[in-house]
């Protein structure tokens, strides 16, 4: 009787999951004229400077590990929120890219097509970071290895800019807040 | 009216399957065979494997064990069938982006291997409902599991689809809706019917059951034979963030 209920509570939970993804895919196909306007640039060398291991290194042996571990969890928490802004701005600009396959211009379909690329590659590598970001939060004497998110973010801020050229030379275009 | 052999009862079995049969030939018609090959095969074999089983529960003759062996049966052959078709529309969803492409397939497998374990697991813990017919049961047992992996599944597509903002192909969207409310409300269904739920009114299950399968084929028919609307995105460039006075405060503050 139990296992019955619980079946019926979780295909309910189901149907109404499938039924909410349909619902945004329709919100998706309708609403999202204003995309580019939902994009937070990020600025890299500041997420840099907060996941450089020499930092956290020399923070380890001037502080009391208790104080590090405070400090620590501080940085990661800011390491957590740009992560999760690039992640956001990634799932912006795989949306901005499909519309631009629309394109009749070859050089734009092929621009968007590697920024869908490199937009999936962030948020697929955002979620992994993610979930060491929280683990070293749980364990703050553990190592991080979030580096690869800068790279990625920098190369897909390239892409972005690709393509923003070819449908429209006269703007510049810039995810990155800085680049080097 | 909510009666076993009633007129809608009749029509509920019926008549999905025969639109069923109406949509294959639309699709072949329309000279869409290549591009969902085994939603095409499903939509034929499930149709004829629910005019047999029809056939078999009006004619006299046939013994109650002998249509749930062949429920069994077709039951078996059909979820196969299902599961290669997720995977069909799956690679539909992934094939063009490479970058998650392999996650992908290696979630959905890993899902599956998860799913399969928690409805063994579901399937141990039923207790047989009807003892003197345990062949009943163990069919009830046996579409529990298969549409917990199914359901199971299927979520999985779709969440992964959301996570990554993946649009769906109009046709594909449809197919994949259209098992999704199935296979979620048959799970409810089955583990009801598994689990000893109204053991007396058996039948209401049937109507709930056939009456969702008649509107996920009419959702097929939708999705199918009407165009869908293009994406109505702009494709205007990314506009430029002038954040370099917020960047030269921060690094003030950072350098106090």
């Amino acid at each position: 009787m139990t296992l019955a209920i619980v079946l019926v509570i979780a295909a309910i939970l189901s149907l109404v999951l499938i039924v909410a993804a349909a619902a945004s895919r329709s919100l998706q196909l309708s609403g999202s004229a204003n995309l580019t306007a939902q994009i937070q640039p990020i600025d890299i060398e500041a997420f840099r400077n907060l996941i450089n291991m020499a930092d956290d290194e020399f923070l380890r042996v001037s502080l009391a590990p208790r104080q590090f571990r405070e400090v620590r969890r501080a940085r990661l928490r800011a390491v957590a929120a740009y992560v999760l802004q690039a992640g956001r701005n990634a799932a912006l600009l795989v949306r901005i890219g499909q519309a631009a396959l629309a394109s009749n211009d070859l050089r734009t379909q092929q621009a968007a097509q590697e920024l869908i690329n490199n937009a999936l590659l962030l948020r697929r590598n955002a979620a992994f970071a993610l979930l060491r970001i929280y683990s070293a939060l749980a364990w703050p004497n553990s190592g991080l290895a979030a580096a690869g998110i800068a790279d990625r973010y920098e190369h897909l801020s390239g892409s972005a800019m690709l393509l923003g050229r070819l449908q429209n030379p006269a703007v510049p275009v810039r995810l990155a807040a800085r680049s080097r | 009216m909510l009666q076993a052999h009633s007129i809608l009862w009749h029509y509920l079995w019926l008549a999905p399957h025969i639109l069923q049969l109406a949509l294959a030939a639309a699709l072949i018609h329309r000279g869409m065979r290549r591009l969902f090959p085994l939603f095409l095969a499903y939509l034929l074999y499930e149709a004829v494997e629910e005019f047999t089983l029809y056939a078999m529960d009006v004619l006299p003759s046939v013994t109650w064990e002998t249509f749930w062996r062949a429920f069994c049966v077709g039951l078996t052959i059909e979820s196969l069938l299902k599961f290669a078709l997720l995977g069909e529309l799956f690679s539909h969803l992934v094939r063009p982006w490479p970058a998650v492409a392999r996650l992908g397939n290696r979630l959905v497998s890993g899902t599956g291997a998860v799913l399969v374990l928690l409805a063994t697991l579901a399937a141990a813990y039923t207790a047989i409902d009807n003892p003197q017919h345990a062949i009943i049961s163990r069919a009830h047992v046996l579409e529990q599991t298969l549409y917990i992996i199914q359901a199971g599944l299927i979520l999985f597509l779709f969440l992964f689809a959301t996570y990554f903002r993946l649009s769906w192909d109009h046709r594909t969207f449809g197919i994949l809706l259209g098992f999704g409310i199935l296979s979620c409300e048959h799970m409810a269904s089955w583990a009801l019917a598994a689990n000893g739920f109204l053991f007396e009114r058996r039948q209401l299950l049937d109507f709930l059951d056939t009456t969702t399968y008649h509107v996920c084929v009419l959702i097929w028919f939708y999705y199918l034979l009407i165009p869908g609307k293009n994406p109505t995105t702009s494709a205007a460039p990314l506009p430029e963030h002038n954040l370099a006075g917020w960047n030269r405060e921060l690094e003030r503050l950072l350098q106090q």
